[in-house]
């Protein structure tokens, strides 16, 4: 299964080389962050650089993982692979998942861009002190990342209408996700939701890894990340499995 | 069943129906009742393990379903079927890593990438070690006469070896079960041939191979047995040999300028089927006996006429030949 994955993600760094469209949102991200840090400087709020260097990362390895989501198993389907997949011995959640954890692998270059905007557009370098716990969390949140999108790679092929609101599933999620707000800043009522949002989780430890104080609780909340994640993995493995056995009934395997 | 099953391919009673929800009538709030066409109809077939067994039909036949269902692409509405004795809707896992499929077309490429990177993808999924798949994906794009273009991207590709490209593909995980839905439609007159080398080759390798067409000649080179299928049900399974003096009894003869009186004489010539005149004045005669297609030329020369062409029947005339003649066992 190792091996499955390994090829899988290779095949993934072929697929992208040749279809630039994929990485468009590493073009944005240093622009976000132009955006971010320009409203952080005018409100003299220069504490505030880290977070605005984090968001737009956030944003950035959430929208790729997004758009491939929706994309993988419904453009094997339109293009005709998916038939071929399906009569393969490999399983096409493992599939699924391998390849958007190459995606998600490579958006976390734009947490180096979004550092390196602010260092050389704003003279800012923005400090690590705990920069294990930074490094760790971030691949925590590659891996829940890549879960929670197979679980929407499933919904996306379920229910094809859902992918009319791919794009506003977003704004929830960063908000939900504390990608730019703090959960502890959102109103009250909000705050017991942002607790199943994997990133909610990973965004307060990326922050804290970012500040001298020493960070309370690290394990639980890493395993948080993880475990949310990995729910949405299951969720999703589950969600393809119905949706394999529902158009292997219906003969629609290869239907656009 | 047990794992050294000797039988490729074991199917019966099987049925599948396929239903399509129409869409509302305009103006009206009810949904129309769902129509539903069975696209097979309880056929029982089986297929020993080392044979090239031909599935023939026209379009619509039920070839392709057939197909996916071996495949596990498809799910059967009822019956059975067995792959080297597992079941293709309970024992999935057990049935994918024995069958290859090819189904035919253009589709299920990745287009923008190269022969080789698609062949190491499939390779992958069928579970190969990355030297050992890069090692076969080289065999097979040299055996498919693909390796001088092995590395450019597959949008840039003829029809044709986009097909080749597929049947590489269909190798990959180097199945017991290899199922070839008509995999000559595209293809050029030297790759059909290529094709057929291939199929023999990989005969003598002792892989089963179901391949279905609706090419009588393509039946009957290259099987060891035809079954023939139309509408879903199965019309009997033949020896090739039979096939191809199918083909000659029934074979057409088409003139042009021939007098009345000849025509005449044409109609009255034991074998003659059926002769039919167009608007241009061309005539074509039906036969349905051994050398009468040669009385008619015989007829036509020695009276002059000199535009003239014999043609193998359509798979449609020889079914119908069948069904009416011989009365064939239909269902
Ligand atoms: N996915 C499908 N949905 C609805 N009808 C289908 C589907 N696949 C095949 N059919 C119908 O089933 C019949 C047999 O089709 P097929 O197996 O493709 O025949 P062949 O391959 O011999 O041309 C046809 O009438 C076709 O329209
Ligand atoms: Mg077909």
């Amino acid at each position: 299964m190792i091996r499955l994955a390994l090829a899988m993600a290779r095949f993934q760094i072929a697929a992208m080389r040749r279809s630039p469209h994929d990485l468009m949102a590493l073009v944005n991200a240093p622009l976000f962050t132009v955006i971010f840090l320009a409203i952080v400087r005018y409100t003299g709020r220069d504490d505030l650089t880290g977070y605005a260097v984090l968001a737009p990362a956030m944003i950035t390895v959430f929208a790729m993982a997004l758009l491939a989501s929706g994309e993988i198993i419904a453009n094997d389907r339109t293009d005709g692979r998916l038939e071929l997949l399906v009569a393969s011995p490999s399983p096409v959640a493992v599939v699924v998942l391998s390849r958007i954890a190459m995606i998600t692998l490579v958006s976390l270059v734009s947490v180096a861009e979004c550092w390196l905007v602010a260092r050389v557009l704003f003279g800012k370098a923005v400090a690590v002190p705990h920069p294990w716990l930074f490094v760790g969390t971030l691949a925590a949140i590659g891996l829940a990342m890549a879960g929670t999108a197979s679980a929407m790679a499933g919904l996306f092929v379920l229910t094809r209408s859902a992918r009319t609101f791919q794009n506003s599933l977003s704004y929830p999620f960063y908000i939900l996700g504390g990608v730019l707000v703090p959960p502890a800043l959102l109103p009250e009522w909000l705050r017991p939701l942002t607790q199943v949002v994997f990133l909610s989780w990973g965004t307060d430890l990326l922050r804290d890894s970012l500040s001298e104080a020493p960070v309370q609780r690290v394990l639980p909340r890493i395993a948080a990340v993880i475990v949310l994640g990995g729910t949405g993995f299951l969720l999703g493995a589950w969600l393809i499995h119905r949706v394999l056995l529902k158009v292997r009934n219906d003969g629609t395997v290869s239907h656009a | 069943m047990t794992e050294s099953s000797p039988l490729a391919v074991a199917v019966a009673d099987l049925t599948r129906t396929f239903v399509r929800s129409r869409s509302r009538l305009p103006g009206r709030l009810k949904r129309r009742p769902p129509e539903s066409r069975t696209a097979l109809d309880a056929i029982t077939l089986t297929v020993p393990s080392g044979e090239v067994h031909g599935l023939l039909g026209p379009n619509g036949a039920g070839k392709t379903t057939l197909c996916k269902i071996l495949s596990t692409v498809l799910i059967p509405t009822s019956g059975i079927a067995k792959v080297f004795g597992h079941d293709v809707v309970v024992s999935t896992t057990r049935v994918r890593p024995l069958v290859g499929v090819v189904l035919g077309g253009e589709r299920g490429l990745y287009t923008r990438l190269t022969a080789r990177q698609n062949l190491m993808y499939w390779s992958a999924l069928y579970r190969q070690p990355t030297s050992e798949g890069a090692e076969r994906t080289a065999k097979l794009l040299e055996r498919l006469g693909l390796e001088e273009r092995a590395d450019e991207r597959v949008e840039t590709f003829s029809r044709g070896m986009k097909q080749r490209l597929h049947l590489a593909r269909g190798l990959v995980g180097n199945p017991r079960l290899l199922i070839l839905d008509e995999p000559t439609v595209g293809l050029d007159p030297a790759a059909a041939r290529d094709f057929r080398g291939l199929v023999r080759q990989l005969r003598a390798e002792g892989r089963t191979i179901l391949l279905t067409t609706h090419d009588m000649t393509e039946a009957e080179e290259l099987c060891d047995r035809v079954t023939l299928i139309d509408s879903g049900k199965l019309l009997g399974t033949e020896d090739p040999r039979t096939i191809g003096e199918w083909l000659s009894a029934w074979e057409r003869v088409t003139a042009e300028g021939v007098p009345a009186e000849l025509i005449d004489r044409i109609r009255k010539v034991e074998g003659v089927a059926g002769v039919e005149i167009d608007s241009e004045g061309r005539i074509t005669v039906e036969t349905a006996g051994d050398g009468t297609s040669a009385a008619v030329l015989s007829l036509l020369v020695d009276g002059g006429v000199t535009s003239l062409s014999t043609s193998r029947p359509s798979l449609e005339e020889v079914y119908l030949h069948l069904i009416g003649s011989r009365g064939l066992n239909v269902g």
